[in-house]
Protein backbone atom coordinates (compact mmCIF):
# COMPACT_ATOMS: atom_id res chain seq x y z
CA UNK A 1 0.00 0.00 0.00
CA UNK A 2 0.78 3.05 -1.12
CA UNK A 3 1.80 5.37 2.08
CA UNK A 4 2.70 2.90 4.54
CA UNK A 5 6.36 4.21 5.06
CA UNK A 6 4.59 7.49 5.69
CA UNK A 7 2.35 5.91 8.32
CA UNK A 8 5.42 3.85 9.90
CA UNK A 9 7.25 7.04 10.12
CA UNK A 10 4.43 8.96 12.09
CA UNK A 11 3.81 6.33 14.46
CA UNK A 12 7.70 6.38 15.21
CA UNK A 13 7.58 9.65 15.95
CA UNK A 14 4.31 9.52 18.47
CA UNK A 15 6.40 6.62 20.04
CA UNK A 16 9.39 9.08 20.82
CA UNK A 17 6.86 11.42 22.23
CA UNK A 18 5.84 9.06 24.75
CA UNK A 19 9.58 7.60 25.38
CA UNK A 20 11.87 9.35 27.96
CA UNK A 21 13.87 12.07 27.15
CA UNK A 22 17.76 11.48 26.65
CA UNK A 23 18.78 15.46 27.29
CA UNK A 24 21.16 16.11 30.19
CA UNK A 25 19.97 19.09 32.06
CA UNK A 26 23.77 20.07 32.66
CA UNK A 27 24.11 22.86 35.05
CA UNK A 28 21.99 21.05 37.25
CA UNK A 29 23.14 17.42 36.06
CA UNK A 30 26.56 17.53 35.27
CA UNK A 31 27.55 15.50 32.23
CA UNK A 32 28.79 11.54 32.44
CA UNK A 33 32.47 11.75 31.83
CA UNK A 34 35.04 9.18 30.59
CA UNK A 35 37.83 8.01 32.71
CA UNK A 36 40.38 9.58 30.22
CA UNK A 37 38.47 12.51 29.40
CA UNK A 38 41.22 15.76 28.64
CA UNK A 39 39.84 18.59 31.03
CA UNK A 40 41.64 21.07 32.43
CA UNK A 41 45.35 20.15 32.76
CA UNK A 42 46.65 20.09 36.37
CA UNK A 43 49.77 20.46 37.97
CA UNK A 44 51.17 19.50 41.24
CA UNK A 45 53.99 21.56 42.49
CA UNK A 46 55.42 18.64 45.06
CA UNK A 47 56.30 16.50 42.56
CA UNK A 48 57.94 18.10 40.05
CA UNK A 49 61.72 17.64 39.49
CA UNK A 50 62.24 20.83 36.96
CA UNK A 51 63.70 18.76 34.01
CA UNK A 52 61.31 20.47 31.73
CA UNK A 53 60.21 17.68 29.29
CA UNK A 54 56.96 18.94 29.67
CA UNK A 55 58.33 22.22 27.90
CA UNK A 56 59.92 20.09 25.73
CA UNK A 57 57.42 18.31 24.57
CA UNK A 58 54.89 21.22 24.17
CA UNK A 59 53.56 22.28 20.66
CA UNK A 60 52.05 25.06 21.41
CA UNK A 61 54.72 26.81 23.97
CA UNK A 62 51.44 26.62 26.92
CA UNK A 63 54.02 25.53 29.79
CA UNK A 64 56.89 27.42 31.35
CA UNK A 65 58.83 27.63 34.28
CA UNK A 66 61.01 29.41 36.44
CA UNK A 67 63.76 27.37 38.82
CA UNK A 68 67.04 28.38 40.96
CA UNK A 69 69.42 26.34 41.72
CA UNK A 70 69.25 24.42 45.32
CA UNK A 71 71.75 25.62 47.82
CA UNK A 72 74.21 23.74 48.27
CA UNK A 73 73.89 20.75 45.39
CA UNK A 74 73.49 20.81 41.66
CA UNK A 75 69.78 20.15 41.91
CA UNK A 76 67.30 22.34 40.91
CA UNK A 77 64.16 23.79 42.91
CA UNK A 78 60.99 25.01 41.50
CA UNK A 79 60.38 28.85 42.11
CA UNK A 80 56.98 28.83 39.66
CA UNK A 81 55.26 27.03 37.07
CA UNK A 82 52.68 28.58 34.47
CA UNK A 83 50.30 26.95 32.70
CA UNK A 84 49.00 29.34 29.65
CA UNK A 85 45.48 27.18 29.36
CA UNK A 86 44.24 29.55 26.65
CA UNK A 87 46.95 27.55 23.92
CA UNK A 88 46.45 24.38 25.09
CA UNK A 89 44.79 21.81 22.67
CA UNK A 90 44.55 19.41 25.11
CA UNK A 91 47.17 17.06 22.72
CA UNK A 92 48.06 15.10 25.71
CA UNK A 93 52.19 15.33 24.93
CA UNK A 94 53.19 16.75 28.08
CA UNK A 95 51.42 14.09 30.35
CA UNK A 96 52.87 11.54 28.68
CA UNK A 97 56.38 13.23 28.56
CA UNK A 98 56.50 14.16 32.55
CA UNK A 99 58.22 11.45 34.27
CA UNK A 100 56.54 11.72 37.56
CA UNK A 101 53.26 12.17 36.52
CA UNK A 102 53.22 15.74 37.73
CA UNK A 103 50.64 17.00 34.96
CA UNK A 104 47.62 15.55 34.62
CA UNK A 105 44.57 16.08 33.11
CA UNK A 106 41.60 16.43 35.69
CA UNK A 107 37.71 16.13 34.69
CA UNK A 108 37.41 19.63 35.40
CA UNK A 109 36.17 21.19 32.29
CA UNK A 110 34.09 24.99 32.76
CA UNK A 111 37.09 26.92 31.79
CA UNK A 112 35.71 30.00 30.86
CA UNK A 113 37.04 33.03 33.09
CA UNK A 114 35.99 36.90 33.16
CA UNK A 115 38.98 37.91 31.94
CA UNK A 116 41.77 36.79 29.73
CA UNK A 117 44.64 36.70 32.12
CA UNK A 118 42.64 34.41 34.47
CA UNK A 119 42.86 31.44 32.12
CA UNK A 120 46.98 31.25 32.74
CA UNK A 121 47.35 29.39 35.95
CA UNK A 122 50.66 30.37 38.16
CA UNK A 123 51.68 27.60 41.02
CA UNK A 124 54.08 28.04 43.14
CA UNK A 125 55.59 25.31 45.63
CA UNK A 126 54.58 26.80 49.00
CA UNK A 127 57.74 26.94 51.15
CA UNK A 128 58.55 23.75 53.01
CA UNK A 129 57.01 20.92 51.23
CA UNK A 130 59.82 18.66 50.22
CA UNK A 131 61.92 18.78 47.19
CA UNK A 132 60.60 15.92 44.81
CA UNK A 133 63.89 14.08 44.04
CA UNK A 134 63.56 11.46 46.28
CA UNK A 135 67.00 10.73 48.47
CA UNK A 136 68.05 14.59 50.01
CA UNK A 137 65.81 15.93 52.84
CA UNK A 138 65.72 19.63 51.32
CA UNK A 139 62.38 21.39 51.38
CA UNK A 140 61.46 24.32 49.00
CA UNK A 141 62.74 27.84 49.92
CA UNK A 142 60.99 30.80 48.79
CA UNK A 143 62.94 32.63 46.21
CA UNK A 144 63.69 35.66 48.56
CA UNK A 145 64.98 33.77 51.14
CA UNK A 146 66.91 31.58 48.30
CA UNK A 147 68.85 34.66 47.49
CA UNK A 148 69.67 35.95 51.10
CA UNK A 149 71.13 32.23 51.58
CA UNK A 150 73.31 32.23 48.11
CA UNK A 151 74.36 35.82 49.35
CA UNK A 152 75.67 34.66 52.46
CA UNK A 153 77.55 31.31 51.46
CA UNK A 154 79.02 33.52 49.19
CA UNK A 155 80.04 36.17 51.54
CA UNK A 156 81.51 33.84 53.86
CA UNK A 157 83.59 31.90 50.99
CA UNK A 158 84.94 34.97 50.08
CA UNK A 159 86.19 36.11 53.32
CA UNK A 160 87.85 32.54 53.99
CA UNK A 161 89.22 33.89 50.74
CA UNK A 162 90.95 37.01 51.97
CA UNK A 163 91.37 35.60 55.07
CA UNK A 164 93.61 32.49 53.39
CA UNK A 165 95.17 35.54 50.94
CA UNK A 166 96.39 37.80 53.96
CA UNK A 167 97.95 34.83 56.03
CA UNK A 168 100.11 33.81 52.56
CA UNK A 169 101.27 37.80 52.46
CA UNK A 170 101.94 37.73 56.04
CA UNK A 171 104.10 34.69 55.73
CA UNK A 172 105.84 36.26 53.29
CA UNK A 173 104.78 34.33 50.44
CA UNK A 174 105.58 36.42 47.48
CA UNK A 175 104.30 33.54 44.87
CA UNK A 176 100.88 34.51 45.15
CA UNK A 177 101.73 37.98 44.71
CA UNK A 178 103.62 37.38 41.34
CA UNK A 179 100.43 37.45 39.14
CA UNK A 180 99.72 40.77 40.13
CA UNK A 181 103.05 42.47 39.53
CA UNK A 182 105.89 42.06 36.05
CA UNK A 183 108.56 40.61 37.54
CA UNK A 184 109.61 38.04 40.95
CA UNK A 185 111.83 41.58 41.84
CA UNK A 186 108.61 43.41 42.23
CA UNK A 187 106.43 40.76 43.99
CA UNK A 188 109.16 40.51 46.64
CA UNK A 189 109.09 44.77 46.51
CA UNK A 190 105.33 44.72 47.05
CA UNK A 191 105.67 41.87 49.98
CA UNK A 192 107.89 44.23 52.12
CA UNK A 193 105.21 47.36 51.16
CA UNK A 194 102.12 45.38 52.30
CA UNK A 195 103.90 43.41 55.01
CA UNK A 196 104.87 46.91 56.18
CA UNK A 197 101.28 48.33 56.65
CA UNK A 198 98.05 46.31 57.70
CA UNK A 199 95.44 48.27 56.02
CA UNK A 200 97.23 47.86 53.12
CA UNK A 201 97.23 44.29 53.27
CA UNK A 202 93.46 44.15 53.88
CA UNK A 203 92.93 45.82 51.24
CA UNK A 204 95.30 44.03 48.29
CA UNK A 205 93.91 40.65 49.88
CA UNK A 206 90.06 41.81 49.43
CA UNK A 207 90.84 43.21 46.02
CA UNK A 208 93.00 40.05 44.76
CA UNK A 209 89.75 38.17 45.23
CA UNK A 210 87.31 40.71 44.08
CA UNK A 211 88.84 42.02 41.00
CA UNK A 212 91.82 40.90 39.84
CA UNK A 213 92.76 43.85 37.43
CA UNK A 214 92.35 46.26 39.89
CA UNK A 215 94.20 44.56 42.03
CA UNK A 216 96.88 44.52 39.62
CA UNK A 217 96.81 48.20 38.52
CA UNK A 218 96.87 48.86 42.39
CA UNK A 219 99.85 46.43 42.53
CA UNK A 220 101.85 48.16 40.02
CA UNK A 221 101.06 51.59 41.20
CA UNK A 222 102.16 50.51 44.73
CA UNK A 223 105.59 48.92 43.22
CA UNK A 224 106.25 51.96 41.11
CA UNK A 225 105.71 54.82 44.03
CA UNK A 226 107.90 52.74 45.91
CA UNK A 227 110.03 52.36 43.09
CA UNK A 228 110.52 56.15 42.78
CA UNK A 229 110.16 57.14 46.79
CA UNK A 230 113.63 54.64 46.99
CA UNK A 231 114.93 56.77 43.66
CA UNK A 232 114.50 60.17 45.67
CA UNK A 233 115.91 58.96 48.81
CA UNK A 234 118.96 57.80 47.59
CA UNK A 235 119.27 60.92 45.62
CA UNK A 236 118.98 62.85 48.90
CA UNK A 237 121.72 60.66 49.79
CA UNK A 238 124.05 61.36 47.24
CA UNK B 1 -21.92 30.64 25.80
CA UNK B 2 -22.55 30.23 22.32
CA UNK B 3 -23.59 34.04 21.14
CA UNK B 4 -20.91 35.83 24.04
CA UNK B 5 -19.39 37.84 21.23
CA UNK B 6 -22.08 38.64 18.78
CA UNK B 7 -23.74 39.65 22.07
CA UNK B 8 -21.24 41.80 22.79
CA UNK B 9 -20.37 43.05 19.56
CA UNK B 10 -24.35 43.73 19.44
CA UNK B 11 -24.42 45.29 22.78
CA UNK B 12 -21.51 47.57 21.88
CA UNK B 13 -23.12 48.63 18.66
CA UNK B 14 -26.98 49.63 20.36
CA UNK B 15 -24.91 51.33 23.12
CA UNK B 16 -23.01 53.42 20.55
CA UNK B 17 -25.99 54.23 18.75
CA UNK B 18 -27.74 55.17 21.67
CA UNK B 19 -24.58 57.28 22.47
CA UNK B 20 -26.13 59.22 19.23
CA UNK B 21 -23.63 58.10 17.11
CA UNK B 22 -24.77 57.19 13.27
CA UNK B 23 -25.41 53.34 12.33
CA UNK B 24 -22.40 53.48 9.71
CA UNK B 25 -19.83 55.23 12.19
CA UNK B 26 -21.00 52.50 14.69
CA UNK B 27 -20.62 49.89 12.22
CA UNK B 28 -17.14 51.05 11.05
CA UNK B 29 -15.93 51.30 14.60
CA UNK B 30 -16.75 47.50 15.37
CA UNK B 31 -15.03 46.73 12.34
CA UNK B 32 -11.96 47.85 12.91
CA UNK B 33 -12.47 46.33 16.22
CA UNK B 34 -13.15 43.06 14.96
CA UNK B 35 -9.65 43.29 13.05
CA UNK B 36 -7.95 44.29 15.54
CA UNK B 37 -9.03 41.71 17.50
CA UNK B 38 -8.14 39.44 14.95
CA UNK B 39 -4.80 40.90 14.94
CA UNK B 40 -4.42 40.34 18.59
CA UNK B 41 -5.70 36.44 18.37
CA UNK B 42 -2.68 35.75 15.13
CA UNK B 43 -0.38 37.09 18.00
CA UNK B 44 -0.87 35.44 20.48
CA UNK B 45 -1.75 32.46 18.50
CA UNK B 46 1.88 32.57 17.25
CA UNK B 47 3.38 32.86 20.35
CA UNK B 48 1.57 29.69 21.57
CA UNK B 49 2.16 28.11 18.43
CA UNK B 50 6.04 28.81 18.26
CA UNK B 51 6.36 27.64 21.91
CA UNK B 52 4.34 24.33 20.48
CA UNK B 53 6.25 23.91 17.73
CA UNK B 54 9.44 23.39 19.74
CA UNK B 55 8.07 21.32 22.48
CA UNK B 56 6.46 18.98 19.83
CA UNK B 57 9.66 18.62 17.92
CA UNK B 58 11.34 18.14 21.05
CA UNK B 59 8.85 15.39 21.86
CA UNK B 60 9.45 13.53 19.14
CA UNK B 61 13.04 13.87 19.12
CA UNK B 62 13.27 13.01 22.82
CA UNK B 63 14.56 16.32 23.62
CA UNK B 64 13.29 18.84 26.54
CA UNK B 65 12.45 21.89 24.27
CA UNK B 66 12.50 25.10 25.86
CA UNK B 67 11.77 24.62 29.80
CA UNK B 68 13.55 27.70 31.40
CA UNK B 69 11.40 31.04 31.29
CA UNK B 70 8.24 30.31 32.87
CA UNK B 71 6.08 27.20 33.16
CA UNK B 72 7.42 24.35 30.21
CA UNK B 73 9.28 27.28 28.84
CA UNK B 74 5.81 28.78 28.09
CA UNK B 75 7.39 32.64 28.30
CA UNK B 76 10.04 31.35 26.09
CA UNK B 77 8.63 32.77 22.74
CA UNK B 78 7.99 35.91 24.78
CA UNK B 79 11.54 36.84 25.60
CA UNK B 80 12.51 35.89 22.27
CA UNK B 81 9.99 38.31 20.44
CA UNK B 82 11.43 40.85 23.00
CA UNK B 83 14.65 40.39 21.54
CA UNK B 84 13.56 40.30 17.71
CA UNK B 85 12.07 43.67 18.75
CA UNK B 86 15.02 45.12 20.07
CA UNK B 87 17.72 43.80 17.35
CA UNK B 88 19.36 45.79 14.72
CA UNK B 89 17.52 46.58 11.43
CA UNK B 90 20.00 45.49 9.10
CA UNK B 91 19.36 46.56 5.03
CA UNK B 92 21.71 45.27 2.83
CA UNK B 93 23.59 48.11 1.03
CA UNK B 94 22.86 46.28 -2.35
CA UNK B 95 19.06 45.35 -1.88
CA UNK B 96 16.41 46.69 -3.65
CA UNK B 97 15.31 48.81 -1.01
CA UNK B 98 11.39 49.58 -1.32
CA UNK B 99 10.72 45.77 -2.24
CA UNK B 100 12.99 44.38 0.28
CA UNK B 101 11.34 46.67 2.92
CA UNK B 102 7.68 46.17 2.06
CA UNK B 103 7.84 42.48 0.87
CA UNK B 104 7.13 41.56 4.87
CA UNK B 105 4.82 44.09 5.18
CA UNK B 106 2.55 43.00 2.26
CA UNK B 107 3.21 39.25 3.38
CA UNK B 108 1.87 40.00 6.70
CA UNK B 109 -1.27 42.06 5.34
CA UNK B 110 -2.05 39.09 2.72
CA UNK B 111 -1.93 36.72 5.55
CA UNK B 112 -4.05 39.01 8.03
CA UNK B 113 -6.55 39.54 5.05
CA UNK B 114 -7.35 35.81 4.60
CA UNK B 115 -8.71 36.02 8.09
CA UNK B 116 -11.86 38.32 6.73
CA UNK B 117 -13.66 35.28 5.69
CA UNK B 118 -13.14 32.84 8.30
CA UNK B 119 -16.13 31.76 10.24
CA UNK B 120 -14.14 31.79 14.30
CA UNK B 121 -17.38 30.57 15.38
CA UNK B 122 -21.10 30.67 14.16
CA UNK B 123 -22.12 33.66 12.20
CA UNK B 124 -18.65 35.20 13.79
CA UNK B 125 -17.05 35.91 10.26
CA UNK B 126 -15.89 39.25 10.05
CA UNK B 127 -17.41 39.30 6.48
CA UNK B 128 -19.93 36.85 5.57
CA UNK B 129 -19.01 36.68 1.61
CA UNK B 130 -20.90 34.54 -0.74
CA UNK B 131 -17.62 33.70 -2.68
CA UNK B 132 -15.63 33.65 0.32
CA UNK B 133 -13.62 30.17 -0.75
CA UNK B 134 -12.68 31.89 -3.88
CA UNK B 135 -11.64 35.11 -1.80
CA UNK B 136 -9.72 32.84 0.20
CA UNK B 137 -7.68 30.84 -2.25
CA UNK B 138 -6.84 34.13 -4.51
CA UNK B 139 -5.63 35.72 -1.26
CA UNK B 140 -3.67 32.53 -0.43
CA UNK B 141 -1.74 32.59 -3.83
CA UNK B 142 -0.51 36.06 -3.33
CA UNK B 143 1.73 35.15 -0.75
CA UNK B 144 4.18 33.69 -3.50
CA UNK B 145 4.36 37.54 -4.72
CA UNK B 146 5.57 38.34 -1.05
CA UNK B 147 8.03 36.02 -1.05
CA UNK B 148 9.16 36.74 -4.31
CA UNK B 149 9.50 40.32 -3.78
CA UNK B 150 11.93 39.26 -0.64
CA UNK B 151 14.09 36.99 -2.84
CA UNK B 152 14.47 39.40 -5.34
CA UNK B 153 15.02 42.27 -3.49
CA UNK B 154 17.56 40.95 -1.03
CA UNK B 155 19.98 40.80 -3.88
CA UNK B 156 21.19 37.51 -3.00
CA UNK B 157 21.65 34.42 -4.80
CA UNK B 158 19.97 32.06 -2.00
CA UNK B 159 17.48 34.18 -1.28
CA UNK B 160 16.60 34.40 -4.95
CA UNK B 161 16.58 30.15 -5.28
CA UNK B 162 14.39 30.22 -2.42
CA UNK B 163 11.97 32.42 -3.77
CA UNK B 164 12.36 30.59 -7.30
CA UNK B 165 11.52 27.36 -5.69
CA UNK B 166 8.54 28.92 -3.95
CA UNK B 167 7.49 30.14 -6.73
CA UNK B 168 7.69 27.07 -8.75
CA UNK B 169 6.08 25.02 -5.50
CA UNK B 170 3.48 27.76 -4.66
CA UNK B 171 2.22 27.56 -7.98
CA UNK B 172 2.02 23.92 -8.72
CA UNK B 173 0.51 23.07 -5.40
CA UNK B 174 -2.43 25.41 -6.15
CA UNK B 175 -3.75 23.52 -8.52
CA UNK B 176 -4.47 20.46 -6.64
CA UNK B 177 -5.50 23.09 -3.25
CA UNK B 178 -8.22 24.30 -5.74
CA UNK B 179 -9.33 20.85 -6.68
CA UNK B 180 -9.40 18.97 -4.08
CA UNK B 181 -11.68 21.93 -2.42
CA UNK B 182 -14.04 21.85 -5.60
CA UNK B 183 -15.30 18.52 -4.47
CA UNK B 184 -16.42 20.55 -1.22
CA UNK B 185 -18.21 22.81 -3.16
CA UNK B 186 -20.08 20.88 -5.08
CA UNK B 187 -21.64 18.40 -2.47
CA UNK B 188 -22.29 21.73 -0.81
CA UNK B 189 -23.68 23.69 -3.54
CA UNK B 190 -21.87 27.19 -2.22
CA UNK B 191 -18.95 29.19 -1.97
CA UNK B 192 -19.62 30.92 1.27
CA UNK B 193 -18.33 29.43 4.15
CA UNK B 194 -21.22 29.72 6.45
CA UNK B 195 -23.00 27.60 3.97
CA UNK B 196 -20.50 25.16 3.65
CA UNK B 197 -20.48 25.23 7.36
CA UNK B 198 -24.37 24.76 7.93
CA UNK B 199 -24.03 21.84 4.98
CA UNK B 200 -22.21 19.61 7.38
CA UNK B 201 -24.98 19.56 9.40
CA UNK B 202 -25.46 16.08 9.31
CA UNK B 203 -22.50 15.03 8.36
CA UNK B 204 -18.71 16.32 8.58
CA UNK B 205 -17.19 16.30 4.86
CA UNK B 206 -13.71 14.45 5.58
CA UNK B 207 -16.19 11.57 5.40
CA UNK B 208 -17.86 12.55 1.93
CA UNK B 209 -14.28 13.68 0.86
CA UNK B 210 -11.42 11.46 2.34
CA UNK B 211 -9.13 11.92 -0.64
CA UNK B 212 -9.79 15.42 -0.67
CA UNK B 213 -9.16 16.12 3.04
CA UNK B 214 -5.70 13.74 2.60
CA UNK B 215 -5.05 16.46 -0.27
CA UNK B 216 -5.90 18.98 0.73
CA UNK B 217 -3.07 18.84 3.63
CA UNK B 218 -0.75 17.93 1.66
CA UNK B 219 -1.09 20.79 -1.39
CA UNK B 220 -1.71 22.88 2.18
CA UNK B 221 1.54 21.87 3.83
CA UNK B 222 3.35 22.91 0.31
CA UNK B 223 1.65 26.19 0.01
CA UNK B 224 2.73 27.08 3.76
CA UNK B 225 6.17 26.20 2.89
CA UNK B 226 6.29 23.98 6.04
CA UNK B 227 8.20 20.63 6.10
CA UNK B 228 8.93 17.81 4.44
CA UNK B 229 8.28 20.64 1.93
CA UNK B 230 9.75 23.46 2.81
CA UNK B 231 12.30 23.64 0.10
CA UNK B 232 12.45 27.68 -0.46
CA UNK B 233 13.52 27.76 3.07
CA UNK B 234 15.87 24.62 3.62
CA UNK B 235 17.99 26.06 6.01
CA UNK B 236 20.78 23.45 5.01
CA UNK B 237 20.63 24.40 1.27
CA UNK B 238 19.96 27.99 1.27
CA UNK B 239 20.65 29.07 4.79
CA UNK B 240 17.02 30.52 5.03
CA UNK B 241 16.10 30.84 1.63
CA UNK B 242 13.97 34.49 0.76
CA UNK B 243 14.68 35.29 4.74
CA UNK B 244 18.11 35.29 4.45
CA UNK B 245 18.56 38.57 4.84
CA UNK B 246 16.56 39.49 6.79
CA UNK B 247 16.97 40.85 10.61
CA UNK B 248 14.87 41.48 13.80
CA UNK B 249 11.38 42.55 13.57
CA UNK B 250 10.85 42.41 9.78
CA UNK B 251 12.29 38.92 9.59
CA UNK B 252 9.61 38.40 12.65
CA UNK B 253 6.94 39.67 10.63
CA UNK B 254 7.67 36.78 7.78
CA UNK B 255 7.48 34.09 10.73
CA UNK B 256 4.18 35.71 11.59
CA UNK B 257 2.73 35.35 8.74
CA UNK B 258 3.57 31.86 8.31
CA UNK B 259 2.32 30.95 11.90
CA UNK B 260 -1.15 33.35 10.57
CA UNK B 261 -1.08 31.39 7.31
CA UNK B 262 -0.71 28.24 8.75
CA UNK B 263 -3.46 29.16 11.50
CA UNK B 264 -5.70 30.10 8.61
CA UNK B 265 -5.11 26.76 6.71
CA UNK B 266 -5.92 25.17 9.53
CA UNK B 267 -9.21 26.80 10.27
CA UNK B 268 -10.13 26.26 6.76
CA UNK B 269 -9.62 22.81 7.30
CA UNK B 270 -11.68 22.75 10.40
CA UNK B 271 -14.42 24.47 8.40
CA UNK B 272 -14.40 22.74 5.39
CA UNK B 273 -13.64 19.28 6.07
CA UNK B 274 -14.27 18.80 10.26
CA UNK B 275 -17.97 20.46 10.16
CA UNK B 276 -16.13 24.16 11.46
CA UNK B 277 -18.62 24.78 14.94
CA UNK B 278 -20.12 21.96 14.46
CA UNK B 279 -20.00 19.74 18.36
CA UNK B 280 -21.32 18.80 21.34
CA UNK B 281 -21.56 20.57 24.61
CA UNK B 282 -18.87 23.06 23.47
CA UNK B 283 -19.69 26.30 22.30
CA UNK B 284 -19.03 26.49 18.10
CA UNK B 285 -16.12 29.15 18.30
CA UNK B 286 -14.46 26.98 21.57
CA UNK B 287 -15.06 23.83 18.20
CA UNK B 288 -13.11 25.81 16.06
CA UNK B 289 -10.12 26.45 18.32
CA UNK B 290 -9.71 22.92 19.23
CA UNK B 291 -10.37 21.53 15.48
CA UNK B 292 -8.02 23.90 14.80
CA UNK B 293 -5.28 23.16 17.40
CA UNK B 294 -5.87 19.35 16.18
CA UNK B 295 -4.91 20.20 12.80
CA UNK B 296 -1.69 22.41 13.67
CA UNK B 297 -0.41 19.12 15.88
CA UNK B 298 -0.85 17.43 12.95
CA UNK B 299 0.86 19.65 10.56
CA UNK B 300 3.87 19.89 13.09
CA UNK B 301 3.75 15.80 13.46
CA UNK B 302 4.24 15.68 9.87
CA UNK B 303 7.17 18.13 9.98
CA UNK B 304 9.07 16.55 12.53
CA UNK B 305 8.58 13.16 11.21
CA UNK B 306 9.75 13.38 7.38
CA UNK B 307 12.71 14.77 5.96
CA UNK B 308 12.77 16.81 3.36
CA UNK B 309 11.61 15.81 -0.24
CA UNK B 310 13.91 16.79 -3.13
CA UNK B 311 12.76 19.74 -5.59
CA UNK B 312 12.05 17.58 -8.52
CA UNK B 313 10.12 15.03 -6.69
CA UNK B 314 8.07 17.75 -5.31
CA UNK B 315 6.48 18.77 -8.21
CA UNK B 316 6.47 15.62 -10.80
CA UNK B 317 4.63 14.25 -7.02
CA UNK B 318 2.39 17.46 -7.36
CA UNK B 319 2.25 17.24 -11.34
CA UNK B 320 1.63 13.20 -11.94
CA UNK B 321 0.15 12.06 -8.91
CA UNK B 322 -1.87 15.18 -6.55
CA UNK B 323 -3.86 16.77 -9.84
CA UNK B 324 -4.64 13.00 -11.88
CA UNK B 325 -6.04 12.11 -8.30
CA UNK B 326 -7.73 15.48 -7.43
CA UNK B 327 -9.27 15.36 -10.65
CA UNK B 328 -10.49 12.04 -10.65
CA UNK B 329 -11.89 12.80 -7.17
CA UNK B 330 -14.23 15.60 -9.13
CA UNK B 331 -15.43 13.19 -11.14
CA UNK B 332 -16.48 10.55 -8.69
CA UNK B 333 -17.74 13.48 -6.46
CA UNK B 334 -20.05 14.67 -9.26
CA UNK B 335 -21.01 11.37 -10.29
CA UNK B 336 -21.84 10.29 -6.87
CA UNK B 337 -23.97 13.47 -6.66
CA UNK B 338 -26.00 12.91 -9.62
CA UNK B 339 -26.52 9.44 -8.54
CA UNK B 340 -27.11 10.01 -5.64
CA UNK B 341 -30.15 12.89 -7.31
CA UNK B 342 -31.39 9.95 -9.83
CA UNK B 343 -32.39 8.04 -6.46
CA UNK B 344 -34.37 10.78 -5.40
CA UNK B 345 -32.25 11.31 -2.21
Amino acid sequence: MIGKGLLKGLGITFKHGKEKNITVQYPEVMPYLQERYRGCLEFDPKDCIVCGMCIKACPNNVLSLESAAMPGSKKKQLVSYTIDLQYCMFCNLCVEACPTNTLYFTHHFELSTAERGAIKRIYTPAPGTPVADGESEAVIIPPEALADQVDTEAEAKRLKQVQAMKGAISKGNSKVLAKFVDSEEDASLLLIILQGDEKKQDKMAALMIDDKDKARKVATAFVAKEKRDKAKSEEGKQ
Amino acid sequence: METIFINIEEFLTSWMVGMGLAQPWADLIITILQWTIIVLIITVNTIVLVWMERKVSGFIQERIGPNRLGPFGAFQTIADTLKLLTKEDIVPARADKLIFKTAPMFFIIVSVMLYAVLPLGNNMAVVDLNVGLFYFISLASLSTICLLMAGWGSNNKWSLLGAMRSVAQMISYEIPLVFSLLGVVMIAGSLNLTDIVTAQNRVWFIILQPVAFIIYFIAATAELNRGPFDMPEAEQELTAGAYTEYTGMRWALFFLAEYTNLVAVSVLAATLFLGGGHGPWLPSWLWIIIKTYLIMLVFMWTKWTFPRIRMDHLLSFSWKVLIPVSLANILVTGAGIELFRWMGW
